[in-house]
């Protein structure tokens, strides 16, 4: 079943096909990675599936119905985003991050309402953000960062959950734990795409993994297929050569 | 740890009140409060007020009073919306050519001769010269429809310096005549001793027109500071957000620069003040902001009523004696680990 799908999209950037006919889609309860070379077109890809930016060509649907003429608000209660980088210069605690959560789901004006209050508790409480939810995220270390932000794309409720590197700066055991906190959302019923280049840690635990190559997709599908060592080697251009497949191990907590 | 902001906004206004009654009633010379409450037909052992001095309470400083309490809570309302939207702390209105339209046209105005049309003839002309500059930096900036942060910045640059360059070059056709001369560089200097009922409708009415249309964009303006992906990912179209509140807050800028010309530092250390007393989250911050404004532009413009005649002290340079020390605090404080 597919809830977001994306079909033949092509992005240029002057001259450059960034994204050049490339097919994903994504479902409820399934756990789909987005792995290749930098440049190959993950972070436009994402972007596209969000609605931030129109493709040049090919088409975005969400629920069947194009993601363009869903209004910005009930778009934004499908699918939720958690961005790369630390965002905002100023001094917001974490709770008030994460209270912009409830944005699509407020009035305008309106104070936060005992189910907002709720969801923001829940969503911290899910990636351990408790301790820290009340200091200025300007203060917080980069780990302690992205689990707000991850918080504050839980706090959506938003049963699409699109990730761009959420492991990069993370330790193994921050990255290992937003991992399983992913599984376990997926378990639940949520459908996640991460964009990562973190195969080693993330393949594992994924449903699906889509190879992007040049702006198209190389390979999809089970992870030990797509990121067999041909694949591996044609488009990264390295050998892996772990026993039993691309993974040397398997992290556990 | 913060007070609630509540509190702190109550104090504000508070001590708005307080400043508003000292600009009142404190002068070298003229009525003091004595004439004051009198005028007010609360008599405390004194004659009433005779019409002189209530020409001079109500038709001299209670217009300069609004001007000055409306022109502040604009600027910092213009500095608070600014440094959101672009995402930088130390944005400010003068960033996207507001302020040096609103200079060159009030200068050109006054070597045309066209200022002696009539009081709000400066006013006029520069309100035109500060919409057409942030018109054409937003015009440059535009790219495919959106506008970007990086594109408004570099337009705002260049279109500050040619516009800047501008201004100096009509103002070295004064250099024949002292009072033209020294005319246009009280102007751009800022000042309010001129202030009449006529320009503080002007600045009040900028105010309640362009707060009115920002304070409920309050969290459209939280959503700003975050990237634009993120921003659009909660439901925010950030571009149209941002170009919007932009707009709104030029004129806030423009209708209050028109007015009084050149006032610097204020747009952009006030939101930082305000910040450090009730946070970054607008729905206290904008009222925080434009409560600190009114007052520091208040208790500004009353230093320069007090300061010796022959100092001829302008308010220009009182606030930017007030905004250098602050950005030397606000450095000292981030070499020590804090954000700006």
């Amino acid at each position: 079943m597919t809830a977001l799908a994306g079909t033949g999209l092509r992005v240029a950037r002057g001259d450059r096909q960034v994204l050049d006919g490339a097919d994903v889609a994504l479902g409820p309860g399934e756990l789909v990675l987005l792995a290749g070379r930098n440049g190959a077109g993950k972070s436009t890809l994402l972007r596209v599936l969000l609605g931030a930016e129109r493709p040049d060509g090919g088409a975005v649907s969400l629920h069947g119905r194009s993601l363009a003429q869903w209004p910005p608000r009930a778009r934004a209660r499908e699918i939720a985003f958690v961005p790369q980088e630390a965002e905002t210069p100023f001094e917001y605690t974490g709770r008030e991050l994460v209270a912009l959560g409830r944005h699509p789901h407020r009035q305008r004006n309106a104070g936060l309402q005992p189910d907002d209050l709720a969801a923001i508790e829940r969503a911290l409480a899910a990636v351990d953000a408790a301790p820290f939810a009340d200091r200025p995220v300007t203060t917080l270390s980069g780990g302690e960062h992205r689990r707000i932000a991850v918080a504050r794309a839980l706090a959506t409720e938003a049963p699409l959950l699109l990730l761009d590197e959420p492991t990069s700066n993370l330790d193994l055991e921050h990255a290992l734990r937003l991992v399983l906190l992913l599984r376990r959302l997926v378990r639940a019923g949520r459908g996640v795409l991460i964009a990562s280049h973190d195969l080693n840690l993330l393949a594992p635990h994924c449903d699906r993994v889509v190879l992007l190559h040049a702006g198209r997709v190389f390979a999809a599908g089970a992870p030990a297929d797509v990121l067999a060592p041909a694949n591996v080697q044609a488009v990264f251009g390295v050998r892996s050569e772990a026993p039993g497949g691309f993974f040397p191990r398997e992290f556990r907590l | 740890m913060r007070l609630p902001p509540r509190r702190i906004v109550i104090a504000l206004l508070l001590l708005l009140l307080l400043t508003a009654a000292l600009f009142l009633g404190v002068a070298r010379e003229g009525p003091g409060f004595h004439e004051l409450l009198a005028a007010l037909g609360l008599p405390i052992g004194g004659a009433p007020a005779t019409p002189g001095e209530r020409f001079v309470l109500f038709d001299i400083r209670l217009p300069r009073l609004c001007v000055a309490a409306f022109g502040g809570a604009s600027l910092a309302v213009a500095g608070t919306v600014m440094q959101a939207a672009f995402r930088n702390p130390v944005a400010s209105p003068d960033l996207v050519g507001t302020a040096a339209g609103a200079a060159f046209g009030g200068a050109l105005a006054i070597v045309t001769g066209f200022a002696a049309v009539g009081v709000v003839a400066t006013p006029l002309a520069s309100l035109l010269g500060a919409l057409l500059v942030t018109w054409l930096v937003f015009v440059l900036a535009g790219q495919y429809g959106r506008i970007s942060v990086a594109g408004l910045l570099l337009a705002g640059v260049a279109l500050n310096t040619l516009v800047g360059a501008l201004t100096a070059f009509v103002v070295t056709f004064t250099y024949s005549s002292y009072a033209a001369s020294s005319e246009v560089l009280f102007w751009l200097m800022g000042g309010l001793e001129r202030s009449t009922w006529q320009h503080a409708w002007l600045v009040l009415g900028g105010f309640v027109l362009f707060a009115a249309a920002i304070a409920p964009r309050g969290r459209d303006l939280d959503l700003l500071t975050l990237r634009d992906d993120s921003a659009h990912s909660l439901g925010l179209d950030a571009p149209r957000a941002r170009r919007v509140l932009l707009w709104l807050a030029c004129g806030l800028t423009a209708t209050t620069v028109a007015n009084t010309g050149g006032i610097a530092f204020l747009g952009l250390v006030v939101p930082h003040l305000a910040r450090l007393l009730v946070g970054p989250a607008h729905r206290a911050l904008l009222p925080a902001a434009a409560l600190a404004g009114a007052v520091l532009l208040v208790g500004s413009d009353l230093v320069c009523r007090l300061a010796p005649p022959d100092a001829n002290l302008r308010l220009g340079v009182v606030t930017s004696l007030l905004g250098a020390p602050y950005f030397l605090f606000l450095l000292a404080r981030h070499r020590r680990g804090a954000a700006l």
